[in-house]
This record gives structure tokens, C-alpha cells and sequence, in this order.
């Protein structure tokens, strides 16, 4: 309690210092002339607009929510099913994974082709917060004191009777710690959807519409909203947690560390060869029947093997597989360039703050802002003060990577043993010899986890960036086959987005193992 | 590391050799093998003890010896390799099913979103078992926590909820009760107090009770017959029994009895190191 109201008043005062810089900043049109309004002028037009916004706002969130509604369940059905049953886990997590880390905007076309436009938003949404929901449930139930469990099961219990009286229970701060994050993913994936055009109220749609009026008021005014709607959310799940939290967390010592989720460790190199194959092979599975059963033309919903030809053997495959790999090679190198300035940005502010830590609070407001910010709300500020280029490409990946990494390496080290760092000091080492000896060293499996969690997004916000104001690379790619109705292309851009963000964060991944393997030892 | 042939646990056992086997603590020629990365650690090798139900055994010995091993073993949170275990003639399992279990460990591994009354009641709840209120309020007088029924255990000091671990160990009227040092991480006023509380508990209830444990004078004090163990791999070096009189009282532990037994203890347990 009392830490949070020592908090309060450098938020504040950061709060208060970032409104008056903005208002100056607007009022002198110091950048990107005009694309940077005063306050002042965001919040007329957001009066202007208000006859707008309900309806605009309602129809985001009806979808959000029902998608909120159906994803959470299946993922939380799914986490204890994937507790009860191992195995089971290991077959699907290459959908999970896939879920992941697939840029959500390659999607869009695809669900816009299976579904009605409605029921495609439903769906994204949905799809945007499976994925951390059934983690963190699924860590949740896993990550639970043994001596629990062994209590349990000599007073007679079996798995169930462990799974009702303690994992359910236990699960619960894991659970909304997922659900907080999946609110407004929620958004993203509702707001995303819309992007793809068909909708007339959402604030997506909204949004799309408003980019070509030279109106950077109610852009921003939009954004805004946008951002109130996912940080309510947000709060409103970590305010939940943090109740539950409060009395969950154990007086007697944790025991999972970050392999909860694994539970592989020790198998044969078969076994993991038999499960990830099988695993691949559920992912191909549900593209190509999943459209079967959808009962979708075969000319419109490609199967894997349609995808291939498409690029190999069919008519135009040479010019097709050339567009492809152009777009790739415009993309891909921003994409890195982004994230490695997002990355290394966070790493050092991360750094800096766990020596200083009451600059941390005055930052925090900001973390949050950007945490609960969908994306699609993002990019076209960014595109507003950064105009239509690459360096516009470029900031919205550095912000979408930032944050996320930063608040990633930040915890790591704020998690992090006091001893070592006592240990320094008792030796007559000052904050710079903390920073080398504890610091940095504690910091490096954290941003390997921070850079596999950033890759999809640096993929996605690249993609975004290039669909709505560059017209280069894959991003732009989807967009124009859908005009030209090329439904090869499109297939084969989404599947090359997700091949690529899935080897990228496979790849990390494998690093980061390794790396926390030696550290936890 | 050697064990001298001296040493065999037979000796230990022969005062109780008649002891019909229903009425008895049973484990024989029990081993229990770890795969660790790397290779395999024996964590009890042919481990054989006997001790009449309803007495108070104590395992003692280094760290690495096997004595939580065996203890889980005979909880039946852990098969052996071989050999068997059994109490009373059953089975640790069969125990376990029936209920006749009660274990506090180390660790009072509490629910931390349960008030003391609630976790007290936890081991009924599995057994499907109604909660006797009177029931839970005479353990709770037991263990001294009256006034503190409606508190979770972040409110409790590290002693009291150690209590309540004790008293949810009592609460099934278990006939076999497992004690994994459950003092090891209180201070030595704190230990010797609630040793004290132990005694009194044990002789209200008599249930068998296994009490692992590293510090000698608290097994001298506790038990009636102590096993001593050596470590890699887990071996029966030497089964003592202790003659005091019950209810033994803090004194005792004054007396030169008391030093002798404690003095022959710790030979056996750091002569094997020097050797």
C-alpha cells in the first residue's frame, strides 16, 4: 500500500510534464507540421466527433468482447486438458505457437475469405488472446508448490482432488495475469480485422476512413479511445489479479522457474523429432481441412499443397515466387533493424532504471499506455509524425518492440537476488561494478526472452506500417493480391509471414534455453 | 564411507523380533534409485528396519543419507526399486487411500488462500469426510493457535504455521503420522518448544510416527527407537533405542543418560565420515 502512494506522485508529475511538453510541441508544430496536434485540439475534435463514437466504439467492442469471451474459454478448456494430458499439449503446440507468433494483419484476408465479415472479427479476436491465456493458465496449473501436492495425495487424493483444491485455485493470478494481457489483444485483433475493410462501425474502420482527411486530431482523438477501451480492460483484469494475487501468493517458497512450461527436458532426441513433427503435421492438418469442413471453394482457400504449387509449378510461379521474395527482402531487413534498436533501447533503459529506481515510477504510465495500445491505433500516429516512409516503417517497430522488451528485461531484474549485489558492495564495488558483475550478466537471459516475445510483433508492426502507409513489402503485397483477388498470393504471404516469425522466434528460443538452462543451475 | 560389519541393523530389531507383522512397521531390503543428467544416484540401498505401531521411531543421518526418501516412500508418494514397505500389514498405498496417512513436512506447505481452521479441514475435504467443528477446535487448542482460527497463513509467524501443519497432519486421526523435520527451519527456542507440544500431542493420540530429522537431541528426545543412516547410498549403519520414561520432560536432557546416547549418536553419525 504504502509503496503505491510513494509512487503516485512522480506518475503524476511525469503525467503533467508529458501534457505540457505535448501542448507546447503541438502549438509550435515542432513535428511532422501539424501531425503532432496540441491536446487541446484532440480533445475539441473528440467533442466534434462524439455523435460518432458509440456506435464506432460499441461495435469494436461488441466483437472484442465476444471474441474475448469464445477464445478465453477454449483456451483455458484447452490448458487444463493440456495439464491432465502432456502429450496432448506437445501434438498442439505447434497451433499454439503458430498463434503466436502469425503477423495477425496476414490472417485478416484469409478469415475474410472463410468467414462473414462479422464473424471473421469475432474469430480474430478470438485467435489474438488464445494464445497468452492457455500459457499462462496452463503455467499456472503446472507451477504449483509439490509439497501442495504431496500433502494432498497422502491425505489419500488423487489427481483430481489435487486439481480441485489447488491447482484450480492456485492457477488463478497466472490465469489473470493472461486474461490482462489478453483484453487488449482482444482490441488489436478486432481493430485489425476491420482494416481489412467491410465494416461500418468499428473503431477500425473508423480509423481507416479518417487517414485520408488530413484530420490528425481525430486520428489521434481515435487512437485514444481506442487505447482508454484496451488499458480498461487491462486494469480491470490486473485490478482482479491483484486481489486474487494478494492472497495466493505462497508464504512457502516457489519452485517452477521458466522450464514450467516445458517438461521435455530429458527425453530422447526421437521423441522430440516424433512430437514436433506431429506437431507441424496438426498445423498443416487444420489448414487444409479446417477450410474443408468450412466448406470454402478450393479456388478461394488454398491448402498447403495448392500454396506450393502456386509458387512452383503453376502458371506465373516464377513471377509470383519473384514478387514474393522482393517484398520479403524490403521487409525482412527493417524488421531486424527495428527490432535491434527496440531491443537495445529497452536493455539499456532496463539497465539504467534497476540503478535508479524511482525514475522507473515516473516511467511506468507510459509502459502501460504502450502495453494496452493496439497496434493498429499505433501505427497510423506514428505514420502521421513520421510521414509515409521507412523511417516511419522503422519507429512503429522499435515502439511495438520497445516496451514489451523493457518491461520484460525490467522485471527480470527487478526479480533478481539482492545478495549478489550486496556482495559487490561489501567489496567496495560501486553501481557500476553492480551493474557489471550482477547487472548485465542477470539482464542477458531476460532479453533473449524479451527478443523472442518482440520478433512477432517487430514482423507484425512492419507489416501494419507497410499496409497502411508504405506500399512496400509483404504487407503491401496481401493487400493488392486481395484487390487482384490473386488468392495464391495471399495464401502464400500469410504462410511465408508465419514461417517466417515462427523460425525467428524458434531460433531464439533454442538460445534462450540453453541460456536459462545454465543460468537456473 | 564403509560400514562396519558391527553396524548390521539386526541387533536393533531383536527385542521386538516376536512382533506379530500386523503390528508392526515393516520396511525390508528396500532400494530406490535417481536418474539424474549424467548417471544414477542410490538414494537407499537394501534399507531394512522394523518398529512396533504405535511407537516413535526417528531417522537421523547427513544430508544425502536417503531418510526423506524413505519417509516418502512409506507415504506412498514414491515407489522403491525393490524391497517392500508396510504398516500394520498394509501397504503405504493401501494407507494412503484408507486414510490412515498424516504427513507435515519441512515446509508447512499451507494453502496460502485458506484461514488455519480451512486448512486444518484440507485432508478431511480429500477423504470426502464431513469436518467436525469440535473436532478442528480441540486440534486447534492442541497445538495452542485458539484465537488465530480465522487467519491465513501470511498472517501467521513461521512457528505457528508450522502448527497448523501439525494439526492438519492430526486431523484425520491418522494411525501412521510422517514428520519430515518439520522443525529444521524454526530457531532452537522455537524447536524445543514445539518438541515439547510433539511429545504431549503423541501420547494424547499414539499415532506411529516416523520423524526424519538432522538434529540428535531432538530424536533422543522424541523417539524410541532411532535409526542411524550413512549417505551415498542410503544405509542402515545402526538402530538405537532410547529407554527414558515418557512423558519425558526438559530435564532430561540434562542428564548424563541423555549425553551418553547423544554422544554415541553423533560417533555413529561422524565416525563413518572420518573413516
Amino acid at each position: 500500500m504504502n509503496q503505491h502512494e510513494r509512487r503516485w506522485p512522480a506518475t503524476v508529475v511525469s503525467l503533467a510534464v508529458v501534457a505540457v511538453i505535448w501542448e507546447i510541441v503541438g502549438r509550435l508544430e515542432l513535428i511532422g507540421s501539424g501531425a503532432f496536434p496540441p491536446l487541446a485540439h484532440i480533445a475539441t475534435q473528440l467533442w466534434h466527433d462524439r455523435g460518432d463514437y458509440p456506435r464506432h466504439t460499441l461495435g469494436t467492442v461488441e466483437a472484442a468482447s465476444l471474441g474475448f469471451l469464445i477464445g478465453n474459454t477454449v483456451a483455458i478448456m484447452l490448458a487444463l486438458a493440456f495439464s491432465r494430458w502432456p502429450p496432448l499439449e506437445r501434438v498442439l503446440r505447434g497451433v499454439g505457437l503458430t498463434l503466436f507468433s502469425v503477423p495477425f494483419i496476414a490472417l485478416v484476408p484469409v478469415l475474410l475469405i472463410a468467414f462473414s465479415t462479422n464473424t471473421a472479427r469475432i474469430v480474430l479476436a478470438a485467435l489474438a488472446v488464445y494464445f497468452p491465456t492457455m500459457v499462462s493458465t496452463l503455467v499456472g496449473l503446472r507451477q504449483v508448490d509439490q509439497r501442495l501436492v504431496d500433502v494432498v495425495t497422502v491425505s489419500g487424493g488423487g489427481e483430481l482432488a489435487v486439481l480441485r483444491l489447488i491447482r484450480l485455485r492456485a492457477c488463478l493470478p497466472a490465469l489473470f495475469a493472461g486474461l490482462r494481457i489478453a483484453a487488449p489483444a482482444a482490441m488489436l485483433g478486432a481493430m485489425l480485422a476491420e482494416f481489412g475493410g467491410g465494416f461500418r462501425w468499428g473503431l477500425g474502420s473508423y480509423l481507416l476512413g479518417s487517414l485520408g482527411q488530413a484530420n490528425p486530431a481525430r486520428i489521434w482523438g481515435i487512437g485514444l479511445v481506442a487505447t482508454a477501451v484496451a488499458a480498461f480492460g487491462y486494469a480491470v483484469f490486473a485490478l482482479i489479479g491483484s486481489r486474487v494475487a494478494g492472497a495466493t501468493s505462497s508464504v512457502t517458497t516457489a519452485t517452477a522457474g521458466p522450464e514450467a512450461l516445458e517438461g521435455d527436458g530429458r527425453e530422447p532426441l526421437w521423441a522430440k523429432a516424433g512430437f514436433s513433427l506431429a506437431s507441424a503435421a496438426v498445423v498443416l492438418g487444420v489448414w487444409a481441412f479446417g477450410l474443408r469442413l468450412l466448406g470454402i471453394s478450393p479456388i478461394v482457400a488454398k491448402t498447403p499443397l495448392a500454396v506450393v504449387k502456386y509458387l512452383t509449378t503453376g502458371p506465373g510461379a516464377a513471377t509470383a515466387r519473384h514478387e514474393l521474395l522482393s517484398a520479403l527482402g524490403q521487409t525482412l531487413p527493417l524488421m531486424f533493424l527495428g527490432l535491434a534498436c527496440g531491443l537495445a533501447a529497452a536493455f539499456v533503459l532496463a539497465l539504467v532504471l534497476s540503478l535508479r529506481p524511482a525514475v522507473g515510477h515516473a516511467f511506468l504510465p507510459f509502459a502501460l499506455v504502450s502495453q494496452t495500445m493496439p497496434l493498429p491505433a499505433l501505427t497510423p500516429l506514428l505514420v502521421l509524425v513520421f510521414g509515409r516512409g521507412v523511417l516511419a516503417i522503422v519507429m512503429v517497430t522499435i515502439s511495438v518492440t520497445f516496451f514489451p522488451a523493457f518491461v520484460t528485461i525490467a522485471q527480470g531484474l527487478a526479480q533478481a537476488p539482492r545478495g549478489p549485489s550486496d556482495l559487490v558492495q561489501a567489496y567496495g564495488g560501486n553501481s557500476v561494478g553492480v551493474l557489471r558483475f550482477v547487472g548485465l550478466p542477470n539482464a542477458i537471459p531476460h532479453l533473449l526472452t524479451a527478443t523472442r516475445l518482440a520478433a512477432p510483433r517487430a514482423l507484425l508492426g512492419v507489416m501494419i506500417a507497410e499496409f497502411l502507409a508504405t506500399g512496400t513489402g509483404i504487407g503491401n503485397l496481401i493487400n493488392q493480391a486481395r484487390g487482384l483477388l490473386d488468392y495464391g498470393m495471399i495464401w502464400a504471404v500469410a504462410a511465408a509471414a508465419v514461417i517466417v516469425a515462427l523460425t525467428l522466434t524458434q531460433l531464439v528460443g533454442a538460445i534462450e534455453h540453453r541460456v536459462w538452462r545454465r543460468f537456473a543451475s | 564411507m564403509e560400514v562396519p560389519e558391527t553396524a548390521r541393523p539386526t541387533d536393533g530389531s531383536q527385542d521386538h523380533g516376536d512382533a506379530d507383522s500386523a503390528a508392526v512397521v515393516r520396511v525390508s531390503e528396500v532400494s530406490r534409485t535417481f536418474a539424474l543428467k549424467g548417471g544414477t544416484v542410490p538414494a537407499l540401498d537394501a534399507v531394512s528396519l522394523e518398529a512396533p505401531v504405535g511407537s516413535f521411531l526417528a531417522l537421523i543421518g547427513p544430508s544425502g543419507c536417503g531418510k526423506s526418501t524413505l519417509l516418502r516412500l512409506l507415504g506412498g508418494l514414491d515407489q522403491p526399486d525393490s524391497g517392500s514397505l508396510s504398516v500394520a500389514g498394509a501397504t503405504p498405498d493401501e494407507l494412503r487411500r484408507a486414510g490412515r496417512l498424516g504427513v507435515a513436512f519441512q515446509d508447512p506447505a499451507l494453502l496460502p488462500w485458506r484461514n488455519v481452521r480451512k486448512n486444518i479441514a484440507l485432508p478431511l475435504q480429500v477423504l470426502k469426510r464431513p469436518a467436525d467443528p469440535a473436532r478442528i477446535d480441540h486440534l486447534i487448542d492442541l497445538v495452542g493457535l485458539r484465537g488465530f482460527e480465522d487467519a491465513v497463513p501470511s498472517q501467521l509467524s513461521g512457528g505457528m504455521r508450522q502448527r497448523v501443519s501439525i494439526a492438519r497432519a492430526l486431523v484425520t486421526e491418522p494411525e501412521i503420522l510422517l514428520l519430515d523435520e518439520p522443525f529444521g527451519a524454526l530457531d532452537e527456542i522455537l524447536r524445543r518448544q514445539l518438541n515439547l507440544e510433539l511429545q504431549r500431542i503423541w501420547l494424547e493420540q499414539r499415532p506411529t510416527t516416523v520423524l526424519v530429522t538432522h538434529a540428535i537431541d531432538e530424536a533422543v528426545f522424541l523417539a524410541d527407537r532411532i535409526v542411524v543412516m550413512s549417505a551415498r547410498p542410503g544405509r542402515v549403519v545402526e538402530i538405537v533405542d532410547v529407554p527414558f520414561e515418557r512423558p519425558r520432560r526438559p530435564e532430561v536432557m540434562k542428564t548424563p543418560e541423555f549425553h551418553a546416547l547423544a554422544d554415541r549418536l553423533s560417533d555413529l553419525l561422524f565416525g563413518q565420515g572420518a573413516g
